[in-house]
């Protein structure tokens, strides 16, 4: 356990010792502001309304409808390192000859995604404050939306952790992630939209449909259970991935 | 301390390492010496636990690397070749980050790493960024992490490699100093490191043993015969009659080969091959004494382990 947080520890300062986190969190930042008041990535077309100003209600239901396209590209850059970089450098080496275990490597690498995917997603809570500001919003989907959000992102920063640990370039990492989180995400809308009968089978499987039960406010289980589960996989085929140099026959 | 038995190793079709053996009690300073590719760098990912042997097996202390390579590695410290270090971090913070890794308790770690980086000579830069540092001064910080929990067992992928003559002289000095209660293994292709600083040389070639002891055993097994180097200043105004000297030099009792080179200077080398076990100097010297040689220069050719070096890693 102990060394799960110190190799999180360090990778998590290890972002801020470059400009590339700073640069990632301010075109986070801006992006979701634009989102925020202009609904620039809202693609639903039955959606009553695309904007803050057209809604004309207080609530961050169209902050909530775009973040998790944004996490897409977002969450595999800032996962795209954790495991490519350290193959490249030889780093990695010296970390998994230091005592520890296999999955205590990659559960403080993802410990690290997830402190930054906080870090994040609490830089947006001056939204919450403005639209409480200005007007008198529901909570529960606000917390419903947060929670969806957290438990999106984890499943996008597993994914990214995973496609890291399968290359030691950095670029086919980030690509990899962003491929198997977009498909995730939008498989029912494509698919179903081309294929109509197979929408609601898919639904199973979409981040967006899971995503969208939460962020109403409602936590079902079966979201839950997609979700963790999803995580649980990632994880568990990183820690594969990462062993698998003692397989080679 | 650390057994080997019947190692090997393959990736896909290539066979690093046929089948190794050996055993290294503590407190000895083994060095790994064969060609690029000969399977000296898989040898110690193998020890270290970071990849696992084919077939054969490998104890440290009684621990398998296999079933319990948590253990393994905390006997061990591990300088991977070309030290690869976190470029971003300072070098006390990294430091720092192995201690805590290394389970130094709290209350021991800041007294630690000020003891190690004066050991290794690296407190003067402290405060830098590892990517900041030159090679010889990462060099040191590779030591001082490997060191700084203090193993039984220093692992060490070519320690010296990159490095100028002058940090090459200091690690080696640091390394054996180190050797004094640690049980070091160290590879490299540098043959006068090897002489300097190890106990004990294991030739590797091809993924096989092919020599193993001391370097003086070594030389006595693989010499086939003795060579002395004379030289001799030549007269200004009159030459040497280099034919006539060389067949002197031949008539001497267990020569049986004189060839002649040009030396530094106006000088000329003989280069004297005689029956293993004797030794032609005396002879020599009195020869040139006679003959009213200037003698600059007479010596054993002193422990040829190139020469050894050379016929071991040949392909035959």
């Amino acid at each position: 356990m102990q060394k799960i947080w110190i190799i999180g520890k360090r990778e998590f300062m290890s972002y801020f010792s470059s400009p590339i986190a700073y640069i990632a969190i301010t075109v986070f930042l801006v992006l979701t502001g634009l989102q925020f008041f202009f609904g620039w990535l809202t693609i639903d077309p039955y959606a009553s309304a695309t904007d803050y100003f057209e809604a004309n209600e207080a609530s961050l239901r169209v902050l909530f409808e775009g973040v998790p396209l944004l996490f897409v590209v977002f969450l595999p850059a800032i996962t795209m390192r954790l495991m490519s970089d350290e193959k490249r450098s030889g780093t990695m080496e010296l970390l998994i000859t230091l005592p520890v275990r296999d999955h205590e490597v990659i559960l403080g690498k993802f410990l690290a995604a997830l402190m930054f995917l906080i870090v994040a997603l609490a830089l947006t809570l001056p939204y919450v404050v403005t639209v409480y500001m200005l007007g008198n919003p529901d909570t529960g989907p606000i917390i419903g939306g947060y929670f969806g959000l957290l438990l999106v992102g984890a499943c996008y920063c597993a994914i990214g952790l995973m496609t890291s640990t399968w290359t030691k370039n950095q670029i086919v990492a980030f690509l990899l992630g962003v491929l198997i989180c977009a498909g995730f995400y939008f498989v029912d809308t494509l698919i179903g939209a081309a294929w109509e009968s197979t929408r609601e089978t898919l639904h199973l499987i979409s981040f967006k449909y899971h995503f969208q039960n939460i962020s109403r406010g409602i936590i079902d289980s079966r979201d839950l259970v997609f979700f963790l589960s999803l995580i649980v996989l990632a994880v568990l085929l990183s820690t594969y991935s990462l062993q698998s140099r003692k397989w080679k026959a | 301390m650390i057994k080997v038995a019947n190692l090997q190793k393959s990736y896909g079709d290539f066979q690093a390492l046929r089948g190794i053996s050996f055993e290294v009690p503590r407190g000895q300073i083994v060095g790994f010496l064969g060609p690029n590719g000969a399977g000296k760098t898989t040898t110690m990912k193998i020890l270290t636990c970071f990849m696992s042997p084919t077939a054969g097996s490998v104890t440290v202390d009684g621990h398998d690397v296999y079933d319990n390579p948590v253990e393994v590695r905390k006997k061990i410290g591990y300088l991977p070749e070309s030290t690869p270090l976190y470029s971003d971090m300072i070098v006390y913070d990294y430091l720092q980050y192995v201690a805590e890794m290394r389970e130094i308790p709290k209350s021991r770690r800041h007294d630690r790493i000020a003891t190690i980086t004066r050991q290794c000579g690296a407190t003067k830069f402290i405060g830098q960024e590892i990517g900041t540092l030159s090679k010889g001064q990462k060099q040191r910080v590779g030591l001082a992490q490997a060191m700084i929990h203090e193993p039984q067992i220093l692992i060490l992928d070519e320690p010296t490699s990159g490095l100028d003559p002058n940090q090459i002289v200091e690690i080696r000095t640091l390394i054996k100093e180190v050797g004094k209660n640690h049980t070091i293994i160290l590879s490299t292709h540098n043959l006068p490191e090897v002489l300097q600083t190890c106990d004990r040389l294991l030739i590797i070639h091809q993924g096989n043993i092919v020599a193993d002891g001391t370097p003086a055993e070594l030389e006595a097994s693989a010499a086939r015969e003795a060579r002395v180097l004379l030289q001799v200043a030549q007269p200004e105004n009159s030459p040497m009659d280099q034919d006539a000297a060389r067949h002197r030099l031949s008539r001497i009792t267990h020569v049986h080969s004189v060839a002649v080179a040009p030396g530094a200077g106006k000088s000329i080398r003989f280069e004297i091959q005689s029956d293993i076990g004797t030794d032609v100097r005396p002879d020599i010297f009195n020869l040139a004494v006679d003959e009213g040689w200037t003698v600059v220069e007479l010596r054993r050719d002193s422990l040829d382990l190139e020469g050894i070096f050379r016929k071991l890693t040949q392909a035959v």
